[in-house]
């Protein structure tokens, strides 16, 4: 390493950027190509950081791969700040490969959380929980133990574990303490602040009542059935059936819920169930095979009995019915519960987290726009979502170093 | 060409407040080692320091018998062992891209890290009198009984290398363990190199062939 490099890595150490820039903003070398990378990220010029870092990566020699692999991590890390999650994971799996062949175990450690903050952002939490269950965070950094105690939380949080979630969140607020980086501080108690506000609603016998995630968890071991809107699914403490990929049929358990202990006519679950404007005899016809169709869904929790005028939802063990639904009721609200994290986000992200297509998201984003309850942010490509007002906008990058060392 | 694996008899630190060596001199007691704001002295034979200058040391460090010569950004300063006062300061060839460093005969030598080349420069006015080129990165550069000797740090690897300084043509190599990496390179004059370990915090003294 020659003297210039040395001493733009130690101001960009100091936490001084500019410095550092100052030092090699004129050369392009691959060495000062990557700090200057890392020196525009730090400034919040993400636009331009990541292209410095892909050149710098491009032009490190084959005998630094470990340089290169930093760089990759490095312009990954930026892209999951700026929630662009539509980066090559592929190039990311084998940096992590090359960091841990040569021995940097900690940017190693550091791709992997890369990797499994992306899989609990987009919602894949089995996955994410298995890599975070197989890792060992303890002999790692304190900024990277803040990182896994939060995915803990997340998941936690997730899963309605709100006694988990308390316990990760505590050790998450320890280690970044720790850490001494107030952005990660802030992220932290930023996550905190979720577990004091109402995560759901709860609609039984025609009132309704905010919860918080504890009473949320505590409903679910109540021993009610429970038709829950914000996931899709019915449950009780017996059984758990998924209907996120049926419409329809959560759209009936939802009206019977609702009716709970009564019952709701033909008419009326097919206006809901299928957006019809007039009932006729063919939406009752298909009434009927929806019906059988939810009956053998719902088969390990209740029965779904006909009535003189329409159905009834008769639990089978369950004292009672419950319906679970959004904090708030709006019709974009998935969409805005991601945005709340307040993070910009692309709309290729938001499709990807909501597993909707970009096109359906990028309607609910101009309407959310129209309503003044959005915001983009640049153009074309580069064009972010946020929800105003912009609170300080915490983006965590712990970067790692990006040259070569011992 | 000869070519074997460097033999590693003695490491140094870790030390306390020091996370990376960069240059590496020995003024026939001490060996003094750049440590990015610092130049720390160390007894080599009883492996404590002896206490640090606060001078930007980034680079190279070489001794003259009498000042020590030390790379900061993109020049050369001459620095009083005794009082750590800067006495004087000239431009370093590479403009920044200098590593190594070293005092022989009345000129200083100055290592190009990127640009594979090794200056010998005039310590008045930082002329550069002749250029020497290798084909490997050079970080640290030392002479020894009038043998031209280099280290190279590419990636994580590294050698020691002794060159021809007419030709630039290399006599002999040592490898380095992978990993192992050389920042600075000085020699005691007699069987040992002080190698610098860059971000390791340690320094290695390895046993030079005869």
């Amino acid at each position: 390493m020659d003297s210039l490099i040395t001493a733009a890595a130690r101001a960009l150490a100091a936490g001084d950027p500019l410095g550092a820039l100052n030092r090699v903003a004129l050369r392009d070398d691959p060495q000062a190509l990557a700090l200057r990378g890392i020196a525009m990220a730090q400034l919040g010029d993400f636009e331009r950081a990541r292209p410095l870092l892909r050149r710098a990566a491009r032009s490190f020699g084959p005998r630094e791969p470990v340089a290169r692999a930093r760089c990759v991590v490095a312009e990954a890390e930026i892209a999951l700040v700026s929630r662009d999650l539509r980066w090559p994971t592929k190039a990311l799996e084998l940096a992590q490969a090359t960091l841990q062949a040569h021995g940097d175990r900690i940017n190693a450690a550091h791709a992997r959380y890369l990797s499994l903050r992306r899989l609990l952002l987009i919602g894949r939490l089995d996955e994410a929980e298995r890599a975070l269950a197989s890792s060992d965070a303890s002999s790692l950094p304190a900024a990277l133990r803040t990182i896994h105690w939060l995915a803990i939380a997340g998941i936690a949080m997730r899963r309605l574990r709100a006694t988990h979630a308390r316990h990760a969140l505590a050790q998450a607020t320890h280690d970044a303490r720790q850490a001494g980086i107030p952005a990660l501080i802030a992220e932290v108690e930023h996550a905190s602040r979720a577990l004091a506000v109402p995560a759901a609603r709860l609609l039984s016998g025609g009132m309704q009542q905010p919860l918080l995630l504890e009473e949320v968890e505590a409903l679910s071991t109540s021993g009610r059935l429970i038709v829950d809107a914000c996931r899709h699914a019915v449950y009780a403490t017996s059984a758990l059936v998924s209907l996120g990929r049926r419409p329809v049929l959560f759209a009936l358990a939802h009206a019977l819920a609702e009716a709970w202990p009564g019952d709701v006519s033909r008419h009326e679950l097919a206006v809901r169930a299928f957006r019809a404007r007039q009932v006729d005899d063919s939406h009752r016809a298909r009434l009927r095979v929806e019906i059988g169709r939810l009956r053998t869904e719902l088969r390990a929790l209740a029965d779904v009995r006909a009535t003189e005028r329409g159905f009834v939802l008769k639990p089978l063990h369950a004292p009672g019915v419950a319906v679970l639904a959004q904090p708030v009721d709006e019709k974009h609200a998935a969409l805005l519960a991601l945005l709340a994290d307040g993070e910009s986000w692309s709309s290729s992200g938001l499709a990807l987290a909501l597993g909707s297509s970009q096109r359906t998201v990028q309607r609910a984003l101009d309407a959310l726009a129209d309503a003044g309850k959005v915001q983009a942010l640049g153009r074309g490509r580069s064009r972010r979502w946020i929800t105003p007002p912009v609170p300080g906008f915490t983006t965590t990058l712990l970067l790692p170093a990006p040259l070569p060392g011992d | 060409m000869k070519r074997s694996a460097a033999h590693i008899v003695r490491e140094y630190g870790p030390f306390t407040g020091v996370d990376q060596v960069h240059g590496v001199t020995y003024d026939g007691e001490r060996v003094w080692f750049a440590s990015g704001d610092k130049l720390v002295a160390l007894d080599p034979d009883s492996g404590i320091t002896q206490g640090a200058m606060d001078v930007a040391a980034h680079a190279g460090t070489a001794f003259d018998g009498r000042y020590l010569f030390q790379i900061a950004e993109r020049r050369i300063q001459k620095i009083d062992p005794g009082t750590g006062r800067v006495l004087a300061s000239i431009p370093a060839p590479g403009n920044g891209g200098d590593s190594g460093l070293a005092w022989a005969e009345g000129t200083l030598w100055v290592g190009e890290y990127r640009e594979r080349k090794i200056h010998q420069v005039d310590p008045d006015t930082g002329a550069i009198l002749r250029t020497i080129e290798s084909n490997r990165f050079v970080t640290g550069v030392t002479w020894v009984d009038g043998e031209l000797w280099h280290a190279t740090w590419e990636g994580n690897e590294s050698e020691l290398r002794h060159i021809d300084a007419r030709t630039g043509e290399v006599l002999e190599k040592l490898e380095m363990p992978a990993g192992t990496v050389v920042s600075g390179l000085e020699s005691d004059g007699h069987n040992t190199f002080f190698c610098g370990g860059g971000q390791s915090g340690k320094l290695r003294a390895v046993r030079r062939p005869r």
